[in-house]
């Protein structure tokens, strides 16, 4: 454990800790760009020198390991020096685009002028060096070489992380720049991070380019539902809408977020978000499909089933589990088996549902049939009529279909909405309303309203407590935690 | 703690307190300026505003109404950068960036809108752009309306050059120049 010294604090630090981790642990900020904690060490941006005692020169503090008995200084004189003359280095030919640039608000280069220089410019804005302009990339990024400082994080991500190595350094010396290797395409399904990753704004995200600038955004944690890692990740919105999702790193289940992830924000904002019943496909206003839907039920009588889905939360799944209990029907079912696992290495996995495990633990209180007796009561007519989740009423398709059951579904969109549904109702997306998931690893996750739902539009388990109250056995739930609680009961 | 001054007024004299001589004084100056402006209009101080607007003073530095500046080529100088409605206290400027398929300068506002109704005139958005595209030189008050649409001002209303623009001068006009030499 060597015994490092940094601005006259001592601490003890593994064996292999570079100095700027050792500074890091300290809570002293060294001044980066291209390292990374999750990338290889490159050390070429020069913005991390600090300076060790009996060292000749300044040392980059990325790529120097901790020794013992080492003494570093990063406030001298001569660090703050190397600094300044490291930005200033930076910036000679960068392009004076921050009013154009999306990465202004949040940009490396800004930032560090702001702390460590603000010196003025010795170059006269008419000597720049001009490069590429902006140009698309792959179909989520835009790539500016003029706004390009080398760190080669872009290159080390591709190279490292997703292991496809489309992007490399071209060229030599200044003539150096970013670009595709030939005959390859930037689309490997983590092209955002890139985005992210960069310190300046040469990679921007096409998605959100000029929607909105960074310092009008503000911050939520939310929870990726694309499939069963359940990564944590933020959500950036501003006046009741989302703009983008960025990862939350954590060291469970993620660092970076895929690409699919990120534009899970856009059904919440879609235009085809149900605010109102649907019967057929007729729209009608909620209260009367919610009669409909209620009538049909009792109809059904002990013929009507309720199938929970992967996709809502466990406090949803329980209301839906107690609404089969006051319908007195046997024909129930939470469970659901998806093969779990890190599909592609990364992040994406082999379940697509985020919340087979809590559906699970549904089961676990409330019993129910297994999905295969399910399935066989349904084929064989045993059920006329399937109140479940759009996503999962996907999942009886064929034998829905086979066996002319009636089926009543909960849908955020209309796109989402199964041919052949009798009746939708609508619910509030988990961007609005909170809810408990559970990951492939066990990890309970828990979303948190960003955005407030259309007007109308109710969390799923007020949207099951009024249709439990038209079809006679009323549940009587103030909250979502009432439906835990009731099924705790059980 | 609340200060309270005493205010020692003269007592009424006996005139005074019977009120009726007084009132006919008052009427008496009323009746003057009546018939004064009535025969001599000219001398009237107030006027018909915002029908009328009395002219500025020549050399006087003023805020007036705003405008957006137009390269030589007719596109807005503007490159919706947003800075001025950061810095707007009052909130009365709201703008949607759009993007350029082909030039150096990339983005362009295709809503640009001033609500005037909102608006207080302190000309934080001129010392904000970078671009020196927004300007509040048009020696025009922004006068009274019936409606508040007509208190909207937007894109179309704005953009606007004054004689003697565009100006190609100043390192605000870099982009703009290469801008317009690439389209040569």
């Amino acid at each position: 454990m060597p015994k490092i010294t940094i601005d006259a604090r001592t601490i003890d630090v593994p064996k292999g800790t570079s100095v700027l981790e050792a500074a890091q642990l300290l809570g002293v900020y060294i001044p980066r760009y291209c390292y990374h904690p999750r990338l290889s060490v490159s050390g070429n941006c020069r913005m991390c020198l600090v300076e060790v005692e009996k060292a000749p020169k300044l040392l980059t503090a990325c790529s120097t390991e901790a020794a013992e008995g080492m003494v570093v200084r990063t406030d001298s004189e001569k660090v703050k020096a190397a600094r300044r003359d490291v930005l200033e280095f930076l910036l000679i030919n960068h392009p004076l685009d921050c009013p154009i640039c999306d990465q202004a608000g949040e940009c490396g280069l800004q930032d560090y002028y702001m702390d460590y220089s603000r010196a003025k410019s010795r170059f006269p804005a008419e000597d720049k060096v001009l490069r590429q302009k902006r140009r698309a990339l792959g179909p989520h990024l835009v790539l500016d070489n003029e706004r390009c400082i080398l760190c080669t994080r872009c290159v080390r991500f591709c190279s490292e992380v997703t292991k496809t190595s489309e992007l490399e350094v071209m060229e030599r010396g200044d003539h150096s720049f970013i670009d595709l290797k030939e005959g390859k395409a930037l689309d490997n399904g983590y092209t955002l991070n890139i985005a992210d990753l960069c310190p300046v704004g040469a990679w921007t995200s096409r998605d959100f380019r000029f929607k909105q600038r960074v310092w009008f955004l503000k911050k939520a944690p939310a929870v990726c539902l694309g499939c069963a890692t359940g990564c944590l990740m933020e959500a950036h919105y501003n006046d009741n809408t989302i703009y983008r999702l960025v990862p939350r790193p954590n060291a469970e289940t993620n660092t970076w977020l895929c690409d699919r992830g990120r534009m899970t924000y856009k059904a919440a904002a879609a235009g085809d978000r149900l605010s109102k019943g649907v019967i057929k496909n007729g729209l009608i206003d909620l209260e009367p499909a919610l009669r409909e839907a209620a009538t049909r039920i009792d109809e059904a009588k002990d013929a009507a089933a309720v199938l929970g889905s992967p996709w809502l939360s466990v406090e949803d799944n329980a209301a839906l589990a107690l609404l089969a209990g006051g319908m007195k029907t046997e024909n129930y079912c939470f469970d659901f088996k998806f093969e779990t696992g890190i599909a592609d290495g990364i992040l994406v996995n082999k379940d697509p549902s985020p919340n087979a495990a809590g559906a699970a633990r549904v089961k676990a209180a409330s019993g129910g049939l297994n999905f295969e007796e399910f399935l066989a009561r349904l084929s064989g007519g045993k059920i006329k009529l399937v109140l479940t989740e759009a996503r999962a009423a996907g999942l009886l398709k064929d034998a829905l279909k086979a066996s002319g059951a009636r089926l009543i579904v909960f849908a955020n969109n209309r796109g989402e909405i199964p041919a052949g549904a009798y009746a939708t109702l609508p619910y509030a997306s988990y961007f609005e309303t909170p809810g408990t998931f559970i990951n492939y690893q066990g990890l309970e996750r828990r979303t948190e309203p960003v955005v407030q739902a259309p007007e109308g539009v109710k969390p799923l388990w007020q949207v099951v407590n009024k249709l439990s109250a038209y079809s006679g056995a009323s549940l009587r739930l103030d909250s979502a935690e009432d439906a835990l609680k009731g099924l705790d009961k059980k | 703690m609340i200060s309270v001054k005493k205010v020692n007024n003269r007592p009424l004299n006996f005139l005074e307190r019977i009120y009726l001589p007084e009132i006919a004084r008052g009427l008496a100056v009323t009746m003057r300026h009546f018939f004064k402006n009535l025969f001599s209009p000219k001398n009237i101080l107030t006027i018909r505003y915002p029908e009328q607007a009395s002219p500025l003073p020549g050399n006087a530095n003023l805020r007036t109404l705003h405008r957006l500046k137009i390269r030589e080529d007719g596109s807005p100088k503007c490159v919706a950068c947003f800075m001025c409605q950061t810095a707007c206290p009052a909130y009365c400027i709201r703008i949607e960036a759009a993007e350029y398929p082909d030039n150096t300068v990339e983005k362009y506002p295709a809503v640009f809108d001033i609500d005037l109704s909102r608006c207080v005139m302190c000309g934080m958005c001129v010392e904000a752009c970078p671009e020196d595209a927004i300007a509040m030189d048009t020696r025009e008050l922004p006068g009274g309306a019936l409606t508040r649409a007509e208190m909207l001002l937007t894109r179309d209303d704005l953009l606007r050059n004054l004689p003697g623009e565009p100006s190609t001068l100043g390192a605000a006009n870099r982009l703009a120049n290469e801008y317009l030499e690439g389209k040569k």
